[in-house]
């Protein structure tokens, strides 16, 4: 296998509220590989997004803080850099892509003056160099008449044409690492299908390495290679996209299978649930923060935290047990 | 929960079975239209323009029926959804609650057919009144509609609090102490309060996370299974709709498209545009999602002022020809309703 171009170790991030210490990253690892799409999935709250936050130096301190880990870029550790070193990589070597296009977009600039302002500050661009650079990015993410329509203002374009700007801004300096923090959530499904391919189409064109952040299922089997799930602050699983799909092992990515309805299926007659709630993440029991809400937990999980461990097919999960064997229990939730 | 599951299961072996038996339908829309006017151009030359938000609908909803509505944004789900409820006044056509009008009656003439309609909507947060409590909250309708003594209104909160699955101790609790999944919940609550023949639901769990999206969508069936209720159910998510509906119908700009069975709009969707919409859609499956084809849809959805002499998906239909520009399609059939002059 390649050398990463990111490698995560250990990362765990705290937030100081007013009902105490929230840990809402805890002891995350994981690496990517260029040309590669490695999928994050979890539900709010879970921490997909903080973990990615803080890679790049975007937590807000206070009140959170990067309490341990590091995040090997290019051999250095993107955690111990000062603004100036930090910035000189963001946006240059490693970029963001957001949600909302609306909000991560300026409204009272151009789109010009958004495109052309990474290119002359990172790969010191003229003017001329940079504006016409930035209607090629236009043209390659898809958006029409783009000589023209570079000197609009974001609120002109539609939400898809607005996350198409945001791309073209973030691939505009080749980035070796693309983070995408549920880049098609707000969209509607057909425009999300023009995105996700458009993404697929520059991976292979540049070889870029992709985090894919999502709570979509049906996305990340459209474009990941590899995924982990994510529950209350830790990695629970990871997988090949095929392995987890077909043999989930943690209990958790089991249910949120489970509690999918399917496109493609003969409606099933009821979906499975994971009934209860996530947890707290401020106070926390010693054992798995799964087992609440688990159908196949054991005593030795209300004492004990399961490590990540690695399976046989090569793959990380986190539980005692082994869900295609071990009985289920029928769980009661006031 | 487990005796309920076996009921939900009953409804949906026989969708449309038990509910055909009633000739007249619970609720009928009649080419109903709702544009919203607006003036445009430089003050020399105003030109009065609409946005035709819903341009000409027509369908039914039978008792203890789901009646799913699908659309991308701004395809007029919700404005739909609004004018069956006079929540919007529509600007012609008709609604028909139960054989009787009631589309542009006054507030208070339409105050008892609102005791059989109510609405679920999408945002948990912002739907419930934060000063009131969750009692109070559920308790508001029947106070509204003079439904129960006021002794036996708190019973009845508590017995629907533990119907919706909530814990009939909060009763005092506010919604913020809530979670999402759980003020969906409390939501459900008040729109059964009233005891009502047909709930609508804008975007019932879009707003919730998918593990919690089950419980609700669980619930919501379970609910029909035991009280008979029909429900208008709008969502923009195709997976969860068909799970829940009996028949879907299928908007774009305004229109209904398509309207037929679940089963058969999800297998032979025989218009273009669902046939699109339901290819876009990615499956939670690596293998299957490699080989789909998809029939991909150039460009976007065009602005609802324009007015088309012909079928208004004509400029992105993949397979439109000369006279789809011409001449309007309408929705025709008998089960499955098509609009469109060649499916």
């Amino acid at each position: 296998m390649t050398q990463p171009v990111l490698q995560v170790d250990n990362l765990s991030v705290q937030f100081k509220t007013d009902d105490g210490m929230v840990r809402a990253v805890r002891d995350v690892s994981f690496a990517v590989h260029p040309g590669e799409t490695l999928g994050i999935v979890g539900e709010s709250g879970s921490g997909k997004s903080v973990t990615n936050l803080a890679i790049m130096g975007l937590i807000p301190r206070p009140p959170g803080q990067v309490t341990s880990g590091r995040a090997i870029y290019g051999g250095r550790d993107l955690l111990r850099l000062n603004a100036r070193q930090l910035s000189d990589i963001r946006g240059r070597r490693v970029a963001m892509i957001f949600q909302d296009p609306m909000t991560s977009l300026n409204p009272f600039l151009t789109v010009a003056e958004q495109l052309t302002e990474v290119t002359r500050r990172h790969l010191g661009h003229t003017r001329r160099q940079a504006l016409d650079h930035a209607v090629t990015m236009l043209e390659r993410v898809g958006i029409p008449a783009a000589s023209r329509r570079i000197e609009d203002y974001p609120h002109q374009f539609s939400g898809g044409m607005r996350q198409r700007v945001m791309i073209a801004i973030a691939l505009s300096c080749r980035p070796e690492v693309l983070i995408a923090d549920e880049p098609t959530t707000a969209l509607d499904v057909t425009i999300q299908a023009q995105i996700l391919d458009l993404m697929r189409q520059l991976q292979e064109e540049e070889g870029t390495a992709i985090i894919m952040i999502t709570h979509d299922l049906g996305v990340i089997a459209n474009v990941c290679h590899r995924v982990n799930v994510m529950y209350a602050g830790r990695f629970v699983e990871e997988a090949t996209v095929d392995d987890l799909f077909a043999r989930p092992r943690h209990p958790y990515t089991l249910g949120l299978l489970q509690s999918i309805p399917r496109l493609d299926e003969e409606a099933a007659a009821v979906l499975t649930p994971i009934e209860g709630q996530p947890p707290d993440l401020s106070e926390m029991s010693p054992g798995c923060a799964f087992e609440p809400r688990c159908r196949f937990a054991v005593d030795r999980c209300r004492q004990e935290r399961p490590a990540l461990e690695t399976g046989p097919d090569g793959g990380r999960h986190a539980c005692f047990v082994d869900v295609e064997t071990a009985p289920q229990q029928e769980r009661q939730h006031g | 929960m487990a005796e309920n599951n076996v009921s939900a299961e009953l409804v949906k072996e026989s969708p449309g079975g038990t509910v055909a038996a009633t000739d007249a339908p619970l609720l009928e829309v009649r080419d109903l239209k709702v544009h919203f006017p607006f003036r445009r151009g430089p003050f020399w030359n105003r030109q009065q323009a609409a946005v035709r938000a819903v341009d000409g609908i027509s369908f039914e909803v039978r008792e203890g029926e789901t009646f799913g509505l699908v659309g991308e944004s701004g395809c007029g789900k919700s404005t739909t959804a609004r004018a069956i409820l006079n929540l919007i006044h529509s600007t012609s056509g008709q609604v028909l609650l139960n054989g009787r009008p009631i589309h542009r009656l006054s507030d208070s003439a339409m105050r008892p057919y609102r005791r059989q309609m109510q609405m679920i909507f999408q945002d948990p947060f912002a739907s419930l009144n934060p000063r009131m409590t969750v009692g109070r909250i559920i308790g508001e309708p029947m106070k509204i509609f003079n439904l129960h003594t006021p002794r036996t209104r708190r019973l009845e909160v508590m017995r629907l609090m533990e119907l919706v699955g909530l814990n009939p101790r909060f009763v005092r609790r506010y919604p913020h102490e809530f979670s999402g999944g759980q003020r969906q919940r409390i939501g459900i609550a008040r729109a059964l309060a009233a005891d009502p023949k047909l709930i609508i639901c804008d975007e019932p769990v879009s707003a919730l996370d998918v593990s919690i999206q089950a419980q609700v969508v669980n619930l919501l069936m379970e609910l029909q299974a035991e009280l008979g209720v029909a429900y208008v159910f709008i969502a923009h998510d195709l997976s969860v709709v068909r799970h829940i509906s009996h028949r879907v119908g299928v908007m774009y700009l305004g229109r209904l498209v398509e309207v037929a069975e679940a089963r058969d709009l999800y297998d032979q969707p025989r218009h273009p545009y669902t046939q699109a919409l339901l290819s876009a859609v990615p499956v939670p499956d690596p293998q299957i999602e490699r080989t789909r084809q998809r029939t991909e849809l150039s460009g976007e959805v065009p602005s609802p002022e324009i007015i088309y002499p012909g079928c208004p998906f004509a400029d992105r239909c993949p397979i439109a020809e000369p006279e789809c520009r011409d001449r309007p399609p309408h929705l025709e059939g008998d089960g499955h309703q098509v609009s469109c002059h060649l499916a």
